[in-house]
């Protein structure tokens, strides 16, 4: 690992000021197992490294039916996974939080760090999209909160600015969420999703959400127009899966072939939906 | 440049200066001679690094030294006094959880961080629980025993 | 017996459970410096200039070499290599130069100092290709090489070694046979991942002295090695290896000690060391060959297989040094565990631009039985024959013939393992299905046999000293990579000196200080290091009984050993602590005779006798055969194509448990190493370039992979194996795969010709049949 200096700011502005300075050359230090591990392999080398975990008020999980859910940037996923607030409200999120590597990388990497590397294939993210959740975000000029439908730009690019720090994640509520993530991977445990999707259900609305079939995560928005008011039969299921495979366009790697993702949708589709409508 | 740092290691409040870009595992492995976690990938991935962070297993490798100011760490040199072995330590011997033995100290962080935070756990549970601490050799049964029996006597205490 | 037969605790367990074991890595050592490796980045290129100027001026930089330091050709069995490429590479990823610095960062950033000017050349990248006529020859001066005698080399060709076996006549017993059946399979390569990465330091000191820690199997096959390559004497030259974080074959010979020994010889004695780090280890130690096989058999309507003809095609990489081994060994076991009248067998180590192949657990076998299992499957399909009765029809049994035509012996309990097997996984009992309809379950079945294979002198040494309070030092080079032959050994020593495990030590691990041991590989630690042990303790006994008949006033054939005393078997009470005679026998007049106790005791097995050269016959070509199978029971998500392996049983003829838990833990590790094996382990090749060198893509079984394992041995005595026992933990591994992809077969009806069974794999098997509705 090249060298770099290390930063503890004590508060938000001091971060953002610390990153403005460096304008775009020094890097967030959160949970840093996607970070370390890309500095380790010379994939990046930022001249400075800014540590958010010291600053007061990132660290915090709050719920009530009006506000929804807000989850701190500094959260591990281990803790979002079993947290009851999450896991009673919105389970779909701490299935999702599960899943993502090991129990020790669970222990260290965050959702919000999970959210800002922009992977195609973040696990967490999958359920933000389908439950429309907010990105708040400290900028120099104040606090703003931004759709998580606008935060993903493309392959590990999302839309903050310089000197921005997303502090958190809230998730509207709604009492009548049902939802479905499923990960489709090599081996059962610690392994990349090939493809991960996150179906909820809402009162008679279907939100379908797709990971690892785009350069950044999606909303299957054509299977969800389908879908919306249509009493979830067998045939309506295939259908809408169907759908959602033209919706996705993934591509051959290592890990799986453009085929097998776009089946894998179908099944994953499919699966969560048989799973929502009883 | 580097950082002074004020941590507790295995019991003992250490004060220490490193660089910014030395990992745990590094400053453990050659800044204080304590070996016994391993370098096995250096992604995350095999778990041979575990050692605990504030009673939490975590992978060394992926940790700056920088962030454990103020935090304590628990490495397997740290687990046992003396001949006085950890009742997991023990468990691993007589139930034969280990071969090469280059697993077995990340395993055993492991496995008592995830008995300290649950410890009765169902067998589902603990298979998930070591998933990320790859072992070659053994085939995991015998290190899953080496855990429910551990499992079994804090049950029985309850 | 009170040790032997027993589950005696493991020696080395407090070492390992506290840390306190130091691997190579963990060594530390004044004024060490640290290595980097240049390496290519192309598969096949020749070396045109290497400029090291601008890496030896970095301050820190202590040493740059290239591969002219040292091009002296080597290996194991064919001299084909150099520790670092000499004008040319042939893989990606070869060693082209090495740095030494005061420290790491130091050595990398001297790496990317050096400038390598390559001429690509075009590359060999399917072993199919490589044995086209046209085919670019990847060691044109193959020709040259020295190799062992019993290799056959084809000069002008990638070709390195071309076994034949030619027994009977195969094309007379196919014109006779009542059926006929082709097939073909194709198993990928995998590597070895031992979770420790190689490490090695050199140290050469003023005298001309090398001392090299390394991470190995068999301290004195590298010390051999390296001692040819740089033209050290033997005394001179020491291999330590402390311990050993898994092998399976990966550290069983010399890979990146040759490259930092040329450097430690110019650091004016400071220690020089190299760790690999997992891509390194992935890209530049061994892999599994990837092979081709094909298979006609001919069958008579009764299920009795009478013509076989098949062809093994491996794949050995840049470099095959170890590899024709594994060829060969294909080919004298070409028809696995059952006997055949007539057999017609090439198998051809290959050279191409793809990774190193080394020895993997299985030297072969693993990958053979791939294709001769589901070839009985497939016979037994066609003539509508259960698939375990007709293995059982064919199977070697006493009195039969080995495809080399030598008898099978007595020792041979391949029909026990199947009958245990059978019932432990209740065979012909359907498998409950689950209710999701899309999941389906069903069980396989397959056999496996291996024997060593390795040169007819392989031999082991042992030596035990007695100490004066009664204990023991016992010394080998055999390496405990964690099978437990630490523990094993202790226990066979232990049973004749009847002194108690705890009260000897091991020493292994140093060319220094322990004696000969050949190499710690092919199942053949607890036979070939056994039989030393017991030798050794028989000599200790034999100057026990002379120096306690001078003090018992009894005749030494009336002597016996029992709980640390020798004793008079005729009147119980006389006896003499062997602690009393352990520095000799002190008289009552005050005089002494004979000193200290050392047993000395050396091993090679008998009669072993080379192939014919022309036929591949041989009557004893190996010490042993270890036979046994495996039954599964898999489900299959027919949606995903995941697999889950839900139970395993497994039964091998061990000869004798030397120690029941450490033989049930050696096919504990086996079964699951296999089940990676058969459903995720495969490198991805791409014109030379390995696609998948992480443990994220690479995936291996985690806990949570695991099945229910039902592990079970049978004991037919190996005749000249210590108390009985015979080699099993290679063995262990082989069926898995083939019985693996038996249940896909019975629960799919899709014959799957290649391995692995991933999700992606099973899901385009699926597609492209019909699927058998399981309700």
């Amino acid at each position: 690992m090249k060298g770099f200096k290390y930063y503890k700011p004590q508060s938000l502005k001091e971060a953002s000021e610390l990153l403005k300075e460096y304008n775009g050359e020094a890097h967030i230090l959160n949970g840093g197992t996607d970070l370390i591990i890309r500095m380790k392999e010379n994939f990046l080398h930022p001249k400075a490294v800014v540590d958010i975990k010291h600053i007061p008020g990132l660290h915090a999980i709050t719920f009530d039916k009006e506000d929804g859910l807000r989850i701190g940037a500094c959260l591990s996923l281990g803790t979002i996974a079993h947290h009851r607030d999450v896991v009673e409200n919105f389970p779909i999120i701490a299935d999702s939080a599960e899943v993502v590597g090991s129990g020790q990388i669970r222990n260290r990497a965050t959702l919000v760090g999970n959210i800002c590397n922009a992977s195609p294939l973040a696990d967490t993210a999958t359920p933000l999209l389908a439950l429309d959740a907010e990105v708040i975000i400290y900028s120099p000029n104040g606090t703003k909160l931004i759709s998580i439908h606008h935060f993903f730009k493309g392959v590990r690019k999302n839309c903050l600015n310089v000197g921005e720090i997303v502090t958190g994640i809230k998730i509207p509520y709604s009492k009548n969420l049902k939802g479905a993530f499923k990960k489709g991977s090599r081996r059962q445990d610690v392994d990349l999703s090939t493809v991960c999707t996150s179906v909820v259900k809402i009162n008679d609305e279907i939100r379908i959400a797709l990971g690892a079939v785009a350069p950044t995560p999606i909303r299957g928005k054509m299977a969800e127009a389908f879908a919306k008011g249509k009493n979830l039969t067998h045939e309506t299921i295939t259908e809408i899966a169907k759908i959602a495979v033209a919706e996705a366009s993934p591509i051959d790697d290592v890990r799986s072939s453009k085929e097998y993702r776009l089946h894998m949708v179908e099944v994953l589709v499919t699966r969560s939906l048989e799973e929502l409508k009883v | 440049m580097k950082h002074e740092i004020y941590f507790t290691l295995n019991h003992e409040k250490i004060l220490h200066e490193v660089k910014a870009n030395k990992t745990l595992l590094q400053m453990l492995r050659e800044d204080f001679d304590l070996t016994g976690a391993k370098e096995g990938c250096g992604q995350g991935e095999c778990g041979a690094c575990t050692v605990l962070l504030n009673g939490k297993p975590i992978n060394s490798c992926l940790v700056l030294a920088v962030e454990v100011d103020g935090k304590e760490i628990t490495t397997i040199e740290g687990l046992s006094e003396g001949i006085n072995l950890d009742e997991l330590q023990k468990s691993f011997i007589t139930n034969g959880a280990l071969q090469c033995g280059y697993c077995t100290p990340g395993m055993i962080m492991t496995a008592k961080g995830f008995l300290n935070a649950n410890p009765t756990p169902t067998l589902e549970e603990i298979k998930v629980a070591i998933s990320g601490n790859l072992c070659r050799c053994t085939g995991y049964k015998r290190i899953i025993e080496a855990i429910i029996e551990v499992a079994e006597e804090n049950q029985s205490k309850d | 017996m009170k040790y032997v037969g027993k589950s005696v605790t493991r020696v080395d367990g407090i070492k390992k459970v506290t840390g306190d074991l130091k691997y190579v890595d963990d060594l530390k050592m004044p004024g060490m410096l640290y290595a980097a490796v240049k390496r290519s980045p192309y598969p096949h290129a020749k070396i045109i200039n290497i400029n090291i100027e601008e890496a030896i001026k970095l301050p820190g930089v202590k040493v740059v070499t290239t591969g002219k330091d040292f091009p002296k050709r080597v290996g194991l069995y064919l001299a084909d290599k150099t520790f670092m490429a000499v004008d040319k590479v042939r893989y990606r990823g070869e060693a082209v130069a090495a740095v030494a610095a005061e420290t790491k960062e130091i050595a990398e950033e001297a790496i990317s100092l050096i400038k390598v000017d390559y001429e690509e050349l075009p590359i060999v990248s399917n072993v199919l290709d490589a044995i086209k006529e046209d085919a670019p020859l990847i060691h044109p001066n193959l020709g040259e090489y020295k190799h062992a005698p019993i290799f056959h080399t084809l000069p002008g060709t990638n070709i390195s070694e071309h076994f034949k076996l030619r027994k009977g006549d195969v094309e007379l017993a196919f014109e006779q046979a009542d059926f006929i059946l082709e097939s073909e399979f194709y198993v990928p390569h995998i590597q070895h991942c031992p979770i420790e990465n190689h490490s090695a330091i050199a140290q050469f000191d003023r005298e001309g002295r090398l001392t090299v820690w390394a991470s190995c199997q068999s301290p004195y096959a590298v010390r051999a090695a390296l001692a040819d390559a740089f033209k050290i004497p033997s005394h001179k030259l020491r291999v330590i290896s402390p311990s050993v974080g898994g092998g399976f074959g990966a550290k069983a010979g010399t890979t990146l000690e040759g490259i930092i020994i040329p450097l430690a010889m110019k650091t004016k004695g400071r220690p020089v060391k190299l760790t690999y780090s997992r891509e390194d280890e992935f890209n530049n130690s061994y892999v599994r060959q990837a092979m081709y096989a094909t298979f006609k058999t001919g069958v008579m309507k009764d299920g009795k297989i009478v013509a076989l003809k098949s062809n093994f095609i491996w794949d050995g990489g840049a470099y095959t040094e170890y590899g024709v081994n594994i060829a060969k060994s294909a080919g004298f076991a070409a028809a696995g565990p059952y006997d055949v009248e007539n057999i017609h067998c090439d198998s051809y180590a290959v050279y191409t631009n793809n990774p190193v192949g080394g020895p993997y657990r299985g030297f072969g076998m693993s990958e053979i039985h791939f294709g001769i299992e589901q070839n009985m499957d497939i016979i037994s399909e066609k003539l509508k024959i259960d698939p375990i009765e007709i293995r059982k029809l064919n199977a070697h049994k006493p009195g039969g013939r080995t495809a080399t035509n030598a008898l099978v012996d007595d020792a041979c309990g391949l029909i026990d393992c199947i009958n245990k097997v059978i019932n432990d996984i209740e065979y012909h009992k359907p498998s409950q299905q689950p209710k999701e309809d899309y999941k389906v379950r069903a069980k396989g079945f397959a056999c496996g046999m291996k024997a060593p294979s390795m040169p007819n002198n392989a031999a082991s040494s042992a030596i035990i000293r007695i100490n004066e309070d009664g204990s023991a030092y016992l010394s080998v080079s055999a390496q405990d990579i964690g099978q437990g032959s630490d523990t094993a050994l202790t226990q066979i020593a232990a049973e004749i000196l009847t002194i108690p495990p705890e009260n000897i030590s091991i020493n292994t691990g140093d060319t220094a200080h322990n004696p000969y041991e050949w190499q710690t590989v092919a199942s053949r630690i607890t036979y070939s290091a056994g039989n030393a042990i017991i030798k050794a303790c028989e000599d200790i006994k034999e100057q026990l009984f002379h120096l306690a008949s001078i003090k018992l006033g009894i005749f030494p054939r009336d002597l016996q050993l029992e709980e640390g005393f020798v004793r008079s078997s005729i009147y119980p009470n006389k006896r003499i602590p062997i602690k009393d005679l352990a520095l000799g026998l002190s008289m009552e007049d005050g005089s002494a005779v004979h000193g200290p106790l050392i047993g000395r005791g050396t091993f090679i097995p008998e009669n072993i006798r080379n192939f014919d050269m022309d036929t591949g016959l041989a009557d004893n070509p190996v010490v042993f055969w270890t036979y046994g199978c495996y039954g599964v029971e898999i489900e299959i998500d027919t949606q995903t194509g995941n697999i889950k392996v839900l139970k395993v049983a497994s039964c091998f003829d061990v000869g004798k448990a030397i120690n029941p838990d450490l033989v049930k833990a050696q096919c504990e590790g086996a079964i699951v190493q296999g089940i990676g094996s058969a459903i995720f382990e495969e490198i991805i090749m791409q014109n030379g370039r390995f696609m998948n060198p992480s443990f994220m893509d690479y995936k291996i079984p985690t806990a949570n992979d695991i099945p229910e394992m039902l592990v079970s041995y049978v004991e037919n005595r190996q005749k000249d194996g210590p108390f009985g026992a015979r080699g099993m933990a290679e063995p262990a591994m082989i069926p898995a795969a083939p019985a693996i992809a038996s249940a896909f077969y019975n629960a799919t009806g899709i014959r799957v010709k290649e391995l692995p069974l991933t999700p992606e794999r099973v899901v385009k098997a699926l597609k492209n049949h019909k699927i058998l509705n399981k309700k």
